[in-house]
């Protein structure tokens, strides 16, 4: 028993030995190195068949675009290309390359290379990539002029054209053209860019980390090493941050409000809010019975208490939208004011509609049948659960009963794609300025798999939107789409909720951390220079200067 | 002997079969497949449409024997009355049941052809090989298991014995009911508490919050190595051990109990051998029997991670890796970590039969 009762002794203090011993080797960090959080792993880094957020936040650093866009006023500005001509019929596209821009093995970047990209890797059959596939079917060839003039043309007419082909993903020719199947090949796992960061290495599911590339063309960023820490639970990173083991992470909005408000927080970060793009939204199946009534619909948001909701669940820092646009954006019509909470309104719509309490037991009813529907949301999306429990209080004070369906994510996307939903709460994320073509026509309303799912149907915001389509002028082109929400507003074919700002800690080691339009700019960030002395020892030499690039490191939860 | 694990071993190709053609039917008959996970997840000016035609021409659909499909054209027709269009045929529900049948028949059968060669295929999620992501999961998990299971026995069993002596005594019903508080504790709870206490900063700052090793685990000699590792999972080790304690210690302190009521112990210590060697030597000996049944059901224990404590602590295990599969459909993936894990299954079960006559020698194995 003794010698039972030592050896579990004997284990207890080499625990407690064991956290000691390391405790006391804690690895200081160089001062020009960050680490950020990221909640998943990227499936894969290759450009072409990257899907998920978190590829394209970190590629940001490793590969440069043609063109991008300004953080501040989202115009589009030289990158690559420095400049650029669109010919009269709108539909040939002509990009000046840089002379002086090289891969990171040294190789200079040339048209040559947009080419090969283009015809051999991405028109090649093998290459699985489906979504980036169908976004260029329109693309009808790819050619050079010269070795630093590079051409593109479509088939139609389409104003993100310039932005498509701005935004093609170029991989190496000298590289890719080593591999038989690319889609497979190391390349995806090992990506190689002309961006201001190189690919250092990736341990799945761990961590990913980027160096600054030394012979980049621009101006080089003060930040020498990223390294992104793949940390699933964003309660415990939280607690890493506060640890200090990490320098930026996304904040969720209760976790701002009630987790990151002492003084010793505030000393170690400071907290940046900039708008996301995107919204949530409760859908009506325009096609069910019930919900095909304009006029139910109406009063469907009538009756949804978004202010009080907002205040409540979101602190009163998201904005109530009233159309798919970015609400910071051109394209965005201010002028119209969501529909008010106001039960004796929604009232009278429904009973124009034809749904009262005829037999008075305190339900509305139509025809014999009550109102009854059914709001079906992904299981795991807290924001989709706790909107729906007050909007189902909310409802049965006007006499109307929802029951709330949780399903596991595959399960639910298999109901909606069978439209077998009576309402459901989803959140659409879309880029500054977007085509709501897809999500909007009266074409997309009967395929299948369509993301138009709540089969919304009306002439006129087709015309509209089709008409934008091909419209060059930004101008007339943005009245267009505000006349198309007009109809969206009036119409409500979904309730629109919430735009939610990105919340995001920034260690206070680092200066200039600016909010701009499009959100955070890493490459602008400066290290501080008072802390240097403590780790000289590890550091080799920064060349300073700044340069301009966005971080996303903001993350969207699904309502 | 040798003739019963022959027969044994040839006895696990049918079980192995029978579970791979279950999870199969059960993965199938889930709503929802990556394809069409993929074509809900369309970007901006992208028509469904458009992409599912790109996809189909990806994953092209899986030929079906000619004969078959003339077979399933004729019953539709018994069925339905005669009908002659290929176009019509698509949309008849009875051959629409014959070509589902038949597709996942041939897929099926050729995921069968190439495990024979031990290849699962690639994920669907990153085109990576299964086996690779397999590989890349699996050490992890079995440190984190081996560990757990060496501290639960460690604990449990001597302090089984150790009450089973006292029994009936107030410390004896003391232990009995922590034990049993832990084993109520939810281990998201306690490994959250762990962490806040232990490792978050904010009280103390012995243990490291997330992964199994540090960011200069390269740089560390051997035993630093080892060290760091060990060092990174105390935390996630204690959380999943300590509900664990309850059941085995009581388990080892009944069959202790059982033990010392029988005959052959109050010979001995009729003949006077010292209590001591009765208790460690007769005793536990013959209590420690009934652990070998365990013992089959630790190895597939060692390889199922736990969903909860590896994304508490961001450990990439298998727990993380088959849940990941599942959410995502990733049928390779599923089928492969499904495959595996039932493989050592029966192996282990073998195992602890073959074990029992090792310690048992009344048991003879024909």
């Amino acid at each position: 028993m003794s010698l039972r009762s030592k050896i579990i002794l004997s284990l207890v203090f080499f625990f407690i030995a064991l956290g000691v011993v390391n405790c006391g080797g804690n690895y200081s960090i160089p001062n020009d190195h960050i680490r950020i959080h990221l909640d998943a792993d990227p499936a894969t880094l290759n450009p072409m068949t990257a899907t998920d957020a978190y590829a394209s936040m970190i590629n940001n650093y490793i590969f440069d675009t043609l063109i991008e866009q300004d953080k501040d006023t989202l115009d589009w500005i030289p990158n690559i290309a420095t400049h650029w001509d669109i010919s009269k019929d709108k539909k040939v596209y002509t990009f000046y390359l840089r002379k002086d821009v090289k891969w990171h093995d040294g190789k200079p970047f040339t048209a040559e290379d947009v080419v090969y990209s283009f015809n051999q890797v991405f028109m090649n059959p093998d290459l699985k990539a489906p979504h980036l596939k169908s976004y260029y079917r329109d693309v009808k060839r790819v050619y050079k002029v010269d070795d630093y003039t590079v051409r593109f043309e479509y088939t139609k007419k389409y104003f993100r054209g310039i932005v498509m082909c701005g935004g093609f993903p170029v991989v190496p020719k000298h590289i890719v053209s080593q591999y038989k199947d690319f889609d497979a090949s190391p390349y995806s796992r090992h990506p190689i860019g002309t961006g201001p960061y190189k690919f250092h290495s990736w341990t799945t599911n761990s961590r990913l980390k980027l160096v600054r590339n030394e012979d980049y063309w621009g101006p080089k960023p003060e930040i020498r090493v990223i390294e992104f820490k793949v940390v699933a639970d964003r309660a415990i990173a939280l607690q890493i941050l506060k640890k200090g083991e990490l320098d930026v992470s996304g904040l969720s909005i209760l976790q701002w409000a009630r987790q990151t408000r002492t003084e010793k927080f505030r000393n170690k970060f400071q907290i940046r809010m900039y708008p996301s793009t995107g919204y949530s939204f409760i859908g009506w199946n325009n096609e069910s019975p019930i919900f095909k009534d304009v006029r139910v619909r109406q009063a469907m948001t009538h009756l949804l208490d978004r202010e009080k909701i907002n205040e409540k669940l979101n602190f009163g820092i998201s904005t109530i939208v009233t159309g798919p646009f970015f609400p910071k954006g051109k394209q965005y019509n201010s002028s119209i004011k969501p529909l008010n909470y106001d039960i004796l309104k929604a009232k009278k719509l429904l009973k124009e509609a034809g749904w009262i309490d005829s037999d008075g037991d305190g339900h509305l009813d139509k025809d014999g049948k009550k109102f009854e529907f059914t709001y079906l949301f992904a299981a795991g999306s807290k924001p989709a659960e706790r909107v729906g429990t007050i909007y189902k209080e909310q409802l049965k004070r006007a006499g109307i009963s929802m029951k709330m369906i949780r399903m596991e994510w595959a399960a639910f996307l298999d109901k909606i794609n069978k439209r077998a939903f009576d309402a459901t709460t989803l959140a659409w994320s879309s880029p500054f300025e977007s085509d709501p073509f897809q999500i909007w026509d009266k074409s997309q309303a009967k395929e299948k798999h369509s993301s138009n799912f709540i089969g919304f149907v009306d002439d006129e915001a087709s015309r509209l939107m089709r008409e934008a389509k091909v419209e060059f002028n930004e101008k007339k082109r943005n009245q267009l789409y505000w006349k198309f929400q007009d109809i969206v507003h009036e119409k409500q074919p979904y309730t629109f909720l919430f735009n939610s700002p990105n919340l995001v800690a920034v260690s206070k080691r680092f200066g200039n951390v600016k909010t701009h339009t499009a959100g955070l700019e890493l490459k602008e960030w400066t290290v501080k220079k008072s802390q240097k002395s403590k780790v000289e020892g590890q550091r080799s030499k920064v060349p300073p200067s700044p340069r301009l690039r966005r971080t996303g490191t903001g993350e969207k939860e699904m309502p | 002997m040798l003739a019963y694990i022959i027969k044994r071993l040839f006895l696990i190709i049918p079980t192995l079969l029978g579970i791979t053609f279950v999870t199969f039917f059960i993965m199938k008959l889930a709503p929802g497949d990556p394809v069409k996970l993929k074509l809900m997840f369309v970007s901006e000016g992208v028509s469904a449409d458009a992409l599912a035609a790109i996809l189909k021409s990806e994953n092209p659909p899986i030929e079906l024997p000619s004969g078959y499909v003339r077979f399933a054209k004729k019953t539709s027709d018994v069925f339905t009355g005669a009908k002659s269009t290929d176009k019509e045929y698509e949309d008849d529900f009875v051959f629409k049941s014959f070509k589902y049948i038949g597709e996942n028949t041939v897929f099926y059968l050729k995921w069968l052809k190439n495990i024979t060669v031990l290849d699962f295929g690639r994920s669907f999620k990153d085109r990576q090989p299964v086996m690779q992501k397999l590989k890349s999961a699996l050490p992890i998990t079995l440190i984190i298991n081996i560990l757990s299971i060496l501290v639960i026995y460690l604990v449990s069993i001597p302090l089984g014995i150790w009450s089973a002596i006292r029994k009936g005594s107030v410390i004896d019903k003391i232990v009995m009911v922590k034990l049993f508080i832990f084993y109520s504790l939810p281990t998201f709870w306690v490994a959250t508490m762990l962490l806040m206490f232990l490792a978050g900063g904010e009280y103390l700052d012995l243990f490291p919050v997330v992964g199994y090793r540090s960011d200069y685990f390269d740089q560390l000699s051997f035993v630093g190595k080892f060290m760091d590792v060990s060092w990174h999972l105390v935390l996630p080790v204690l959380a999943s051990t300590l509900g664990g304690f309850a059941f085995l210690s009581r388990f080892s302190r009944s069959n202790f109990l059982d033990v010392i009521g029988q005959d052959y112990i109050r010979t001995a210590r009729a003949k006077g051998l010292k209590e001591s060697k009765v208790l460690y030597k007769h005793g536990l000996r013959n209590a420690l029997i009934p652990f070998v049944t365990l013992m089959g059901t630790l190895l597939p224990a060692l390889l199922g991670g736990s969903v909860i404590i590896e994304q508490i602590f961001s450990i990439p295990g298998m727990g993380m890796l088959s849940f990941e599969a599942v959410l995502a459909r990733d049928h390779n993936l599923i089928m492969g970590i499904a495959t595996i894990s039932s493989l050592l299954t029966l192996v282990s079960l073998l195992i602890s039969d073959l074990m029992y006559v090792v310690v048992d020698p009344r048991i003879r194995l024909e």
